[in-house]
């Protein structure tokens, strides 16, 4: 049973929806600039949204506002109603910031005085990602969140396929989201590998990543069921491959083993050999690990001739969101044959065997992939397949 | 999907034996130290010095997850390395809440330049799933999932679709929480505590007792029958409506998520319910189920811990030896929302 | 004068020691166990990449000194006297 992706939604600093991302890559806009959601002394440059759509904004949970607002663009674009109540529909997403309760003043209160509001406990309760989504869009099958760090996009997507191949659901609503905070970057900033300038993915002089926000939703449904609805396939997931370092708890597997693993999980999955895919959206942070064994693990598997890219350029680091809107944008990609520029790439680095694209470049084929490199050595990549 | 194995960290110690031990005793008192009775997990039973030096960053969050995973493997007899590629699915609510706010402790003490990179990469929630792959050398598909409402029930689903797939031959499928001192504030304040300490799981009531508990349940789920086996999940529900009468449920009303007298319309068969054991958890369907194992392998009912019954209902009253082939075990979440985990011998 | 600084070297190796075993959750190993030529990374004490950056957060707290270049923090932190001198170094300045 093929899985056929409906919709798309996207909201991230590239834009408040699909069109104005791909806009934002078209013509090479990077919206970065200083923290402003939020009050900290770190100057790192970060991508923030800057235009949550007011129906959309939740106080205290903006996340769960990305991801509304992702969804609701994503569903309109398959053609498929708010309400989700007739359907079999499944929500499965993607976060690091939601699943965390970390309300500085909340715990600020409790620390000093034993006691606090709970209004934001309340919120959490309220505000698990995938159940607040489902709830809102009355979607009454299985609805999990995947907290995988930075492949939890990816991952969510690969266990809605999962569920969509054995019959658990009819659709899916798969993706992840993630807003900008303090506690990450925080966390980032002492790890070291946040860059003070622009992140430049695979390039020689890469300093670190720079943080995100945002919301990449997919609409997954069954062929079968899209079909009787009406539908006329044009983009499918055809596979998904998940793989882990078993190494260290920040730093990538030196070898690249564990992500090899899951590209060719996903590409046996997709029952594809390499040189059926016509180009890869690489994780591609900017830190100098992650290029460095990722684009090893690239050459390796595909070929220095592969096309590939990194879209960390235009929307920061996302982490929960990542895999949602690699996804997004792969998908788009393959859908309307070309491919961005990989922002921030100037100059080769020698122990790097290939180079990212430099250009928007038309592209033709059927086979594209996603990859996503997680904290704690998760590795995941999915296949879109344009029919 | 067979379940070939079994670990756990809880108030009563660590290993399925400690389970069993605790299945045989009774019901104990929980600690009453804190701000409310909770059944805590000492530090002593997170000690392991043969796994010092892999887990020395380890938070408590991470060593339940760890020393549980560890301990499934070892009851499997199963070799991670030997036996093919072993998935984890590692399943929580709350995460480990207690190294985020150790976290936001060091920004409101030392700012935002100058925090612990340690303690951020312990409160990503999948590190402890990344340090029982580790400790393991376990390189198969690895997921973290968080939820409130059916935690343990959707790893379970997933496990079973990772097999089904081939993706693995075995899932190292599990769930873990934590208790900390602003957990308990909360649960003090936003739930009824049983100041005797004793949950009732037979009262039904709409507004039920509670005395938080804490630990990490892990199953080494096997598509193939193995040398060790405690039974076999059949089916995993979610409509209300299952195939066959099972011959024990086990219900897992513990007062954590309010109104539990929807619970009274699952006991057309006998009853049991063991949260008196381990605590009120979202993820007690993760112990419950572990009792069902051993009741199945056993083939040994053991006596509810709490039996207070108004309602009269047929319950497991005394630890006996009986032929079980089917246990239903039921979970009924806030929105009442009900699922249904089918097991058999 | 040479004999305080060499005593006040001395008492930074100790207490760059405690830090250490504290602080990196270092079981088994007393502080005074640790020799002051020991290796931190690698075979020495088998510290790793999310040791260093929680050392260069300890420096940070312990005495306001900042290390900005992880390439250079390969030396410092080579043994405990090299991050012993250094901060003794800086500290001075």
């Amino acid at each position: 049973m093929k899985i056929v992706i409906s919709g798309i939604g996207t909201v991230s600093a590239a834009g408040i929806n699909l069109s104005e991302n791909l806009d934002s890559l078209r013509h090479g806009k990077r919206n970065s600039g200083p923290v402003s959601v939020f009050s900290s002394c770190l100057s790192y440059p970060v991508f923030e949204v800057k235009y949550l759509p007011e129906k959309w904004k939740i106080d205290g949970m903006r996340t769960l506002s990305l991801a509304l607002a992702a969804t609701e663009e994503a569903l309109n674009d398959a053609g498929l109603p708010k309400q989700l109540s007739e359907f079999k529909a499944g929500v499965c997403l993607g976060t690091t910031v939601a699943s965390q309760l970390n309300d500085m003043d909340f715990y600020n209160s409790f620390r000093k005085s034993g006691s606090a509001d709970l209004k934001p406990v309340d919120r959490f309760l309220r505000g698990n990602i995938a159940e607040a989504v489902a709830h809102t869009v009355k979607a009454i099958g299985p609805a999990t969140t995947v907290v995988n760090a930075c492949s939890s996009g990816t991952d969510a997507i690969g266990i809605a396929l999962s569920w969509l191949k054995s019959g658990i659901c009819n659709v899916a609503i798969a993706g992840g989201a993630d807003e900008l905070n303090r506690v990450p970057l925080c966390g980032f900033g002492s790890l070291g590998i946040l860059s003070n300038s622009l992140c430049a993915p695979f390039d020689r002089n890469r300093a670190g990543l720079n943080l995100g926000e945002g919301a990449g939703i997919l609409v997954l449904e069954r062929e079968d069921f899209y079909i009787r609805r009406g539908g006329k396939p044009v983009l499918y997931l055809s596979g998904y491959g998940s793989a882990a370092d078993a190494y260290h708890l920040t730093a990538p597997r030196p070898d690249g083993k564990g992500l090899e693993s899951a590209l060719r999980s996903a590409l046996y999955d997709s029952g594809i050999s390499p040189e059926e895919v016509c180009f890869v959206n690489a994780h591609g942070t900017g830190t100098i690990d992650n290029d460095k064994v990722e684009g090893s693990v690239l050459s390796r598997v595909f070929g220095e001739n592969i096309s590939f890219f990194s879209t960390k350029g235009y929307t920061g680091h996302t982490l929960g969101g990542a895999g949602g809107i690699e996804a997004a944008y792969t998908a788009a990609a393959l859908k309307e044959g070309w491919i961005p520029a990989s922002a921030g790439f100037a100059c080769r680095d020698d122990e790097i065997p290939l180079t990212p694209v430099t250009e928007n470049t038309d592209i033709k084929g059927s086979f594209a992939v996603s990859t996503s490199l997680a904290f704690g050595g998760n590795n995941a990549a999915i296949v879109i397949e344009r029919a | 999907m067979f379940i070939s194995g079994i670990g756990i960290v809880f108030t009563r110690g660590r290993g399925i034996d400690s389970l069993e031990k605790a299945l045989n005793q009774g019901w104990s008192s929980p600690s009453l130290t804190g701000p409310i009775p909770a059944y805590r997990v000492s530090q002593e039973t997170l000690t392991d010095t043969s796994l010092s030096k892999k887990i020395r960053r380890a938070d408590r969050f991470s060593r339940m997850a760890v020393l549980s995973a560890v301990d499934a493997c070892r009851d499997s007899c199963i070799n991670v390395n030997e036996r093919g590629k072993i998935g984890i699915v590692l399943s929580t609510a709350f995460g480990p809440h207690s190294t985020t706010f150790s976290f936001i402790d060091d920004i409101l003490d030392y700012g935002d330049a100058n925090v612990s990179p340690t303690k951020f990469s312990n409160s990503v929630h999948n590190a402890a799933a990344s340090y029982v792959s580790s400790v393991l050398g376990s390189r198969g598909p690895t997921i973290t999932l968080a939820q409130f409402s059916f935690p343990f029930q959707n790893a379970l689903v997933l496990a079973g679709l990772w097999l089904n797939e081939g993706r693995c031959e075995h899932v190292l499928c599990g769930c873990v929480d934590e208790l900390n001192a602003v957990m308990e504030y909360a649960c003090k304040m936003k739930l009824k505590t049983a100041t005797d300490g004793k949950i009732m799981p037979f009262m039904f009531s709409p507004a039920p007792l509670s005395v938080p508990g804490e630990g990490g349940a892990f199953f080494m789920l096997s598509k193939e029958k193995c040398q060790n086996n405690y039974g076999e999940v059949t089916g995993i529900s979610f409509s209300g409506k299952t195939n066959g009468k099972p011959d024990i449920t086990i219900i897992d009303s513990d007062g954590m998520t309010g109104d539990e007298t929807l619970y009274r319309e699952t006991t057309n068969s006998t009853v049991a319910g063991y949260s008196p054991l381990f605590g009120s958890m979202l993820i007690g369907s993760a112990f419950n189920f572990a009792a069902a194992s051993l009741i199945l392998k056993n083939q040994l009912v053991y006596k509810c811990p709490v039996t207070d019954n108004p309602s009269g209902i047929k319950l497991c009253s005394t630890t006996s030896e009986t032929g079980i082939n089917q246990i239903n075990c039921v979970r009924i979440c806030g929105t009442g929302k009900i699922s249904t985990i089918i097991m058999q011998k | 004068m040479e004999d305080s600084k060499e005593m006040s070297l001395g008492g930074i190796r100790k207490l760059l020691k405690d830090l250490l075993v504290e602080n990196l959750s270092l079981e088994d190993i007393q502080p005074e166990d640790i020799k002051d030529d020991e290796i931190l990374f690698g075979d020495g004490l088998g510290l790793d990449s999310l040791d260093a950056v929680e050392i260069v957060v300890l420096l940070q707290r312990n005495f306001g000194l900042e290390v900005r270049d992880m390439k250079q923090g390969r030396e410092i932190f080579y043994s405990i006297d090299t991050l012993a001198r250094y901060v003794h170094g800086n500290i001075k300045k």
